[in-house]
């Protein structure tokens, strides 16, 4: 049941299209590194910005530190996007919302958890309404820790996602990253949904309980597909 | 809090006879008035200009000498210069309920709806008592003293 993330498929929609084409199978692989070449230079942010992290990420937008100058776009629709930037609180409320939006997301695409609290909750953690973490719902492929990050911390961050798409494009496997905690947590360690599996029934529980509310999670939806 | 007009404290004088003013002023924590005086009181401070609907806050109290008690304030201001505020408490069992004041300020709506969803204060009356802040399947009331902050909420505690 546990996704291992370097496991996670980077398929190109355009994929099974050129495939069909007979003689076009040595293309593809020209087209896959052409594909992933102008994926990694132009993604297109969209902004789950819920508190002050997203100052900071308007800040990283803005002038001084122009993410635009490595192609990093903001989008407003999820539709657009490829990359979901998680800047701030996400309460529990919110977050069947968040997962909605994520799933509208065409494929490919990551996801970075900007700032403490998308991290794992931080400070609020502990609080009945706050969600302990959004890699408890999506899978989170950069950290950017801090409370807010700086800009420039923006840019690392979108440096090293090209880094790891660049690997997952040659067959490389990807080191997760580590989970930045910054606190002592009065709850015990709440799994991530990549962790799923060491406690076999924890993760069925859990997962069983996130399908009852619509919130799948890319653990299922993958296994949808194969 | 600024002392209050004269015509306004000798109405406030009628309807609420054991009300102590000190210097023309009202107690700073607010006077507590009994529940069958609220509706009477807003509608006559309305009367008097004070019609902006500043804020309804309930508070829990567990271990009060009175034995386990809500508190609701509400705050009224008149918007007018040097107008003030009035802002006066209401004591309620913890199954008792409070007539709402929707019908005199709309914007009790909403201000209503948080406190019943945060505190569990019944209003009885309101239009469309629901949850505001938490979701509609959210069980207890987080903001009252004996709410467990490790209370379960599947698939996250």
């Amino acid at each position: 049941m546990a996704v291992n993330e370097s496991d996670r498929p980077y398929v190109h929609p355009l994929y099974s299209t050129l495939e069909r084409v007979p003689g076009l199978s040595l293309a593809t692989t020209s087209v896959d590194v052409l594909l992933t070449w102008g994926s990694k230079y132009s993604f297109w942010l969209f902004p789950m910005a819920t508190s002050c992290c997203a100052i900071e990420f308007m800040t990283s937008a803005a002038s001084r530190v122009d993410i635009d100058q490595v192609g990093a776009v903001v989008r407003p629709s999820p539709r657009h996007a490829d990359v979901m930037v998680v800047a701030g609180t996400i309460t529990v409320k919110m977050v069947p919302r968040v997962k909605r939006l994520w799933d509208q997301m065409p494929e490919p695409k990551w996801c970075i958890a900007m700032g403490s609290c998308a991290i794992s909750g931080d400070f609020y953690r502990d609080i009945y309404s706050v969600v302990p973490g959004i890699d408890t719902v999506v899978p989170v492929d950069v950290y950017i820790p801090g409370c807010p990050p700086n800009p420039d911390q923006m840019l690392a961050a979108l440096a090293r996602l090209r880094e790891k798409v660049t690997l997952r494009r040659r067959g490389g496997s990807v080191e997760r990253e580590d989970r930045p905690e910054t606190a002592k947590m009065i709850q015990p360690e709440i799994q991530r949904l990549e962790d799923r599996g060491d406690d076999d029934s924890t993760s069925r529980d859990q997962l069983e309980r996130s399908r009852s509310i619509g919130l799948g999670g890319n653990a299922l939806r993958s296994n949808d597909d194969t | 809090m600024t002392p209050l007009d004269p015509h306004v404290r000798s109405r406030l004088k009628e309807l609420l006879p054991e009300l102590l003013l000190v210097d023309g002023r009202l107690p700073p924590e607010g006077p507590i008035v009994p529940p069958h005086r609220h509706v009477p009181l807003a509608t006559m401070l309305k009367e008097l200009g004070y019609t902006l609907y500043v804020t309804c806050v309930a508070t829990h109290f567990p271990d009060h000498d009175d034995g386990e008690l809500f508190e609701v304030a509400t705050v009224l201001r008149r918007p007018r210069r040097n107008g003030g505020t009035f802002a006066w408490r209401v004591r309620l069992e913890l199954d008792e309920s409070i007539p709402t004041l929707y019908p005199l300020f709309a914007g009790a709506d909403w201000q209503e709806r948080e406190q019943f969803d945060l505190v569990g204060v019944n209003f009885s009356g309101h239009p469309d008592l629901r949850r505001l802040m938490m979701p509609e399947d959210w069980e207890g009331h987080p903001l009252r003293k004996d709410y467990a902050i490790d209370t379960p909420h599947p698939p996250w505690r």
